[in-house]
């Protein structure tokens, strides 16, 4: 026969708190299986480098301006996103201004702030993050006193191939702090 | 019919809960201040069933985002309606969250013993501005996009795990696919069970501590749920949705703007300047702009965070009279200076000419991309954004200015003497506005307009056999040579075929025939030109086709080819000179065909 339903259990605290640990183990186990198999592909971002740090060819020396007027170009390089592959896809942008007949300089429009983009303002000759308008000289320098911008905006290496080709390595740099790190 | 109710009773318990529901008593009676959970939770039911639909009909990855949201604004019957009711709803838990923590610390109604209550009311709040960050987000649109990268980037500003937290948040090392992918489940799984599971954990608590209140004050007399306080809730929440309804009709039941606007798909190489946080976040977004670079994290995570701190320490603090009289101090100061910083932000941008130019432009291109989708073509697999790159009307202007506009104007001078348009850097070659329309054309065989700025008059061939040639023909015009000018004009005009022109070069058949007789034989323009059969490439450019799509893409790709202008060719330079080393031009063909066709006004336009 079996036992009755209002039989009390026999045996100490003991035996009911191991027996309340197994259950509760044997959950937390159970559970654990689907958990610990979605973290890891919620993990799986971390695998994930930066594409940026080659060298991409930007522009020609004749159509850069001889009086160091800054020109914005596109960067068109291939992209990766997840399972799409695109080529020759615009990634960012750069302004390249000349500053002697065969040297260039090379700057990333993110604002080191918070990512936006800075534009070139004729008017004052200047970089203006629109965003939270910081200003910035031609060279990139922070013109405020108490620029928003934790350091000055991000120069990029420029290499002239051949007679005038003007080829940058495009990386892109992380924002929000005082030291120029290249985003991993 | 009794014994079927009698038995769902028997089985579910149902009908003796909603019984025991009816009569429980309310403390301190039936009061309109006892709403705010229930037109909560109505509001988020509200939520929850407009965005159930949304969801059947949204598709996260970034080539269909965007456009599955266009296609619930504009295609979907009534689908505008629905996401600006997801949209207002949202906004409105948000505040009526807010007005009930107010309620709640101003009557001290967030003590013992309804400490928890207040702690998950809390909790309920940020889950909702969890959900507007997230939900924010899944339009894809520049605004959105933006914001959000410049939020997610904040988790950079954290020492030695920011850069995980932020890879783990956007799902890699960039924005993508698996940003939205990640938003949606947060949105939609996460933080909208989170809020299901708090509102029933506050249901429950809030029954705990009112029976809790009830034991110890038994004396007064309490007035049962129903009728008198599920009514007030009842009409409370009829009045909610009424808000929400209005907000939802606030711009109109026609047009592009109505509902809730969604601005042009999000260009990850294009930063959008007036990207800014929703209303709930200006507070803060202000706050943060009076810190220096350095110290950004003091205003995103060291003071919110405090913040926080602070009001879940209320409950505690306030047990003390003098606890109490400071939490409701605090609170006023918080939210007054939210208010007047979230004020100044809004001042602040209305006067800044740069933000309300970017608005403008942001406007403009949003109008465009949904132009562009409505169009027969509609929206091809690679997404909205490709419309906008591939669109004369929208790129034609930015590489003009960027490759052309150092030498070259196109523009037109108003009544004021003003330039309308695009302005060179230094005019140095012709203004190209209305090239080879029948408005152009003539100027190259005036005398006096060849040689001005507009036309050749900054260039070497101010000088030249061309001059000669025009000075020698119609320096002195009688009026039956005029005609035959116009003739020609018409017809070297025709040659481009403008979609403009089509009507009237259509007319004039005849005219255009004449127009070309006369060039080949009576003006001797083949002497130097080649004109279809006759004369030869090599001392002129070609006046076959002149102005035809085909042409300007031939003189852009390279003008010192012998077609156009060959050894002669003044400083233009040679855009896409290589055809089979495309890595080598300047230009892209695709762009050289943009400007060939923004220069010929050739682009979409809704009949």
């Amino acid at each position: 026969m079996a036992p009755s339903l209002n039989e009390e259990p026999v045996g100490d605290d003991r035996r009911g708190f191991l027996g309340n640990a197994t259950a509760v183990l044997l959950g937390a186990l159970g559970l654990a299986v689907p958990a610990v198999a979605g973290i890891v592909t919620a993990l799986n971002p971390l695998r994930q480098k930066s594409q940026a740090g080659q060298s991409i060819r930007l522009a020609t020396l004749d159509v850069l301006p001889e009086d160091g007027t800054p020109r914005k170009f596109p960067v068109v390089a291939d992209r990766t996103d997840a399972w799409n592959r695109f080529p020759n896809e615009p990634v960012g942008a750069v302004f390249l201004r000349r500053t002697g007949a065969k040297q260039v300089e090379a700057i990333h429009v993110v604002c080191p702030h918070a990512g936006c983009f800075v534009d070139y303002v004729a008017k004052e000759d200047e970089f203006l993050c629109p965003c939270h308008m910081a200003h910035f000289d031609l060279t990139g320098k922070r013109k405020d006193e108490n620029s928003p911008s934790p350091r000055d905006l991000d120069t990029l290496e420029v290499e002239i191939r051949g007679d005038s080709e003007v080829w940058v390595k495009f990386q892109n740099f992380r924002t929000g702090t005082p030291d120029k790190v290249v985003e991993a | 019919m009794n014994g079927l109710i009698r038995w769902i009773d028997d089985r579910t318990g149902l009908m003796t809960s909603i019984e025991e529901c009816r009569a429980r008593p309310t403390t301190g009676g039936a009061g309109w201040l006892n709403v705010w959970p229930c037109t909560i939770m109505f509001t988020f039911v509200v939520q929850a069933v407009s965005g159930f639909f949304l969801w059947m009909l949204y598709s996260p990855s970034a080539q269909t985002a965007w456009e599955s949201v266009y296609f619930i604004q504009h295609e979907v019957l009534g689908g505008w309606l629905l996401r600006a009711l997801h949209h207002y709803s949202a906004q409105v838990l948000l505040v009526l969250v807010a007005l009930y923590l107010i309620q709640m610390i101003l009557t001290g109604a967030y003590r013992a013993p309804r400490e928890f209550v207040f702690w998950v009311t809390v909790l309920i709040g940020l889950v909702v501005l969890g959900l507007m960050l997230t939900g924010d987000l899944l339009a894809w649109d520049q605004n959105s996009y933006w914001a959000t990268q410049v939020r997610t980037k904040f988790l950079l500003l954290l020492p030695v795990v920011g850069d995980y937290l932020y890879k783990l948040a956007i799902g890699g090392p960039a924005f993508g696919h698996l940003t939205l992918t990640r938003f949606v489940a947060l949105h939609i799984g996460l933080f909208t069970a989170a809020m299901g599971g708090l509102l029933v954990l506050h249901v429950w608590l809030a029954r705990k501590a009112s029976e809790s209140k009830l034991n110890k004050s038994r004396a007064r007399l309490q007035a049962p749920y129903w009728p008198n306080q599920a009514l007030r809730s009842a009409v409370a929440s009829a009045l909610v949705m009424v808000v929400i309804v209005c907000l939802a009709l606030s711009h109109g039941t026609s047009g592009e703007s109505r509902g809730i606007e969604l601005g042009a798909p999000a260009n990850p190489a294009d930063a959008y300047a007036a990207a800014r946080p929703e209303w709930a976040f200006l507070g803060l977004y202000q706050f943060s702009n009076i810190f220096p670079g350095e110290l950004k994290i003091l205003p995103i995570f060291v003071f919110p965070s405090l913040l926080l701190a602070i009001v879940l320490f209320m409950p505690i603090l306030g047990r003390l009279v003098v606890g109490h009289a400071f939490n409701i101090l605090f609170m006023l100061v918080v939210l007054g200076g939210i208010v007047a910083l979230s004020f100044m932000s809004v001042e602040h941008d209305r006067q800044n000419e740069n933000y309300r130019q970017a608005l403008k432009d942001g406007d403009a291109q949003a109008r465009r991309a949904i132009q562009l989708a409505q169009a027969p073509a509609g929206i091809p697999v690679s997404g909205a954004l490709t419309l906008l790159r591939n669109d004369a009307k929208t790129e034609g202007p930015k590489l003009f200015t960027q490759h052309c506009a150092s030498c070259h104007d196109c523009c037109q001078t108003d009544e004021q003497g003003n330039k309308q348009g695009i302005v060179a850097e230094k005019s140095s070659a012709p203004n190209l506005f209305g090239f080879a329309s029948r408005e152009w054309v003539p100027g190259t065989l005036d005398p006096k307009k060849y040689v001005s700025p507009d036309y050749f008059g900054n260039t070497k061939f101010r000088k030249g056999d061309m001059v000669e040639y025009v000075k020698e023909m119609f320096e002195d015009m009688e009026e039956e040579d005029e005609a035959e000018r116009m003739s020609m004009v018409i017809a070297l005009s025709a040659e481009a075929g403008l979609t403009a022109q089509k009507a009237v070069d259509n007319r004039d058949k005849q005219r255009i025939a004449e127009g070309k007789d006369l060039m080949v034989d009576d003006f001797g323009c083949t002497d130097c030109h080649k004109f279809h059969a006759k004369g030869q490439l090599g001392d002129a450019p070609d006046l076959t086709g002149y102005g035809s799509r085909e042409w300007l893409v031939g003189i852009i790709a390279n003008p010192a080819h012998k077609r156009f202008y060959g050894e002669d060719n003044d400083r233009m330079p040679a855009y896409a000179e290589s055809a089979d080393q495309p890595a080598d031009n300047v230009l892209t063909e695709s762009q050289v065909g943009i400007l060939a066709d923004w220069l010929r006004g050739d682009w979409y336009e809704a009949k």
